[in-house]
């Protein structure tokens, strides 16, 4: 219980925090990042992800939802209730609902199956935590996404194509930034392709924006930023994207940093 | 109360149906409508040349380019006066802004304007070119249609977009070329 209150405590230091270190000489954003990360373990002992993620540990074991379950039973793709080392095999298929699904996604369909909520009463906040957990458990660890399953390779196929993409107002897609322009920036951020990395750091705190990201908020942000409405939490094209990036980082040998991250 | 609501409905079973019956023959369309109705508008609402950009993965091949090139240079308005050289402060302001402009996100402008981004190159100095009337004419086309020069390039058109007017586009001339801009001055 502690813990849960000390998440809006910590949240409403961050904007006199962020404002002290704004200076003429702009800071490079991983230094800054550094910085920051250090502060917080200074101040409080404990980083906001950790907070996060030990609110997913609590919401993991309660029985919750019409059910009375908790999600204990919710297979990540080792098996039920198994949680080391699951999260790096997705996006993956899942024989039980017939559908590829990435962390997010499937704790959602666990909710539903196993615990009996409706779409409609699924918190998102409950599903960043419970996310965040999750991966927590897989922190460090090689990326494992090599689509095989026909569903995984139809879905890869189409985050190809839609990474390639050009449309909106900005004629923007992923790949113009991400693949031609990798190692350059946008303003002051470095811009990373999937060969050099892309996505391993997700879920992260930002404390730029004082908030938990998920994999899918990442690629709404993008989005967003290029004048395109984002797509839908838990849609096609989410996962898709998310399948197209890991398994571009997977072939080149990358793994996840440090998880839940702390960034910019 | 019932109306609007309906008319959702029947606007996403639409969509649905849409999807349904092109999924045999684009799976695109029918996975694109799962991330929203907005999205897929966006996305699947492409002109001509983001169409080929994309078929292309921004590399269009040689054959193509020449009426590519004429199909963008078409798309080029012109201010009401005719005057391509316009007002370098509200070009600074066109340019900073990142509704507008936000040249800033890939391209080096004033010197002292330490956040800039490298995609593109730096435009400082950028008057070390002149004002002649083909150096001003070049300024404005690129800048309000870039891909009218190259083709699916990372820079997208601004004024074919409308993100900025053609008077706008005239002011960030000024803003690029004017000795007393900033980007010039030494
Ligand atoms: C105009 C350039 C641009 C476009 C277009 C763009 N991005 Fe990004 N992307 C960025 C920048 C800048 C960052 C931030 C890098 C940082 O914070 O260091 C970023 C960060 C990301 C990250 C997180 C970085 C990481 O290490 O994991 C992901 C994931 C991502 N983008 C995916 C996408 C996807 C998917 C698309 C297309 C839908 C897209 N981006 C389109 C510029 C772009
Ligand atoms: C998303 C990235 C991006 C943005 C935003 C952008 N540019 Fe560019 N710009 C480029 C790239 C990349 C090039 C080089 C390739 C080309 O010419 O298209 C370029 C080229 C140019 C050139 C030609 C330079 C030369 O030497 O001939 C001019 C002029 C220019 N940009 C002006 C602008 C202005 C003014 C804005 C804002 C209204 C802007 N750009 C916004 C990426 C960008």
């Amino acid at each position: 219980m502690r813990k849960v209150v000390l998440i809006p405590m910590i949240l409403a230091f961050v904007g006199a925090f962020f404002a002290l270190t704004q200076q003429d000489q702009p800071l490079d954003p991983f230094e800054e990042a550094m910085k920051q990360r250090e502060q917080y373990l200074k101040t409080f002992g404990i980083l906001p992800g950790d907070l996060f993620a030990s609110q997913g540990e609590e919401l993991f074991h309660t029985k919750r939802g019409p059910a009375g379950k908790s999600l204990e039973e919710c297979d990540f793709g080792l098996g039920p209730g198994q949680l080391e080392g699951a999260y790096p095999y997705l996006p993956r298929y899942f024989a039980d609902d017939g559908k590829v699904e990435d962390l997010e996604t499937r704790i959602v369909s666990c909710m539903q199956r196993i615990q009996g909520f409706k779409p409609q009463e699924i918190n998102r906040d409950d599903v960043v935590a419970l996310t965040t957990f999750v991966a927590s458990k897989s922190s460090k660890a090689k990326m494992q996404v090599v689509p095989k399953h026909p569903a995984e390779l139809a879905m890869y196929n189409l985050g190809k194509q839609l990474w390639y993409t050009r449309a909106g107002p900005r004629d923007m897609s992923c790949a113009v930034c991400h693949d031609d322009h990798a190692g350059k920036r946008v303003r002051l951020s470095p811009v990373m392709s999937p060969q050099q990395g892309l996505g391993s750091e997700w879920p992260a705190y930002r404390f730029e924006e004082d908030r938990m990201y998920t994999f899918e908020n990442r690629i709404q942000f993008c989005y967003a930023s290029v004048g395109i409405p984002a797509p839908a939490f838990y849609s096609e094209p989410q996962i898709a994207l998310t399948t197209y990036i890991l398994a571009e980082a997977t072939k080149a040998g990358h793994s996840f940093q440090e998880l839940p991250f702390f960034t910019r | 109360m019932m109306r609007p609501r309906l008319k959702q409905a029947g606007w996403i079973a639409a969509l649905a149906l849409l999807g349904l019956a092109s999924s045999q023959s684009d799976p695109l369309k029918a996975a694109v409508a799962t991330g929203g109705a907005q999205y897929a508008q966006v996305i699947l609402d492409q002109d001509e040349g983001q169409r080929l950009c994309t078929q292309y993965q921004s590399q269009l091949p040689g054959e193509l380019i020449p009426k590519f090139i004429e199909a963008q240079k078409a798309l080029i308005r012109y201010p009401a006066n005719g005057k391509l050289l316009g007002d370098w402060q509200n070009g600074e302001k066109v340019f900073t802004d990142p509704k507008r402009g936000n040249c800033y996100a890939c391209h080096q402008g004033d010197p002292k304007q330490l956040a800039y981004g490298t995609m593109g190159p730096s435009l400082a100095n950028y008057g070390a070119r002149g004002t002649s009337e083909p150096i001003l004419r070049y300024t404005y086309e690129k800048i309000y249609n870039s891909w009218a020069f190259v083709p699916c390039s990372l820079m997208y058109r601004g004024g074919v977009h409308g993100l900025f007017t053609p008077e706008e586009t005239a002011d960030l001339v000024a803003f690029l070329v004017d000795a007393n801009s900033p980007l010039n001055r030494r």
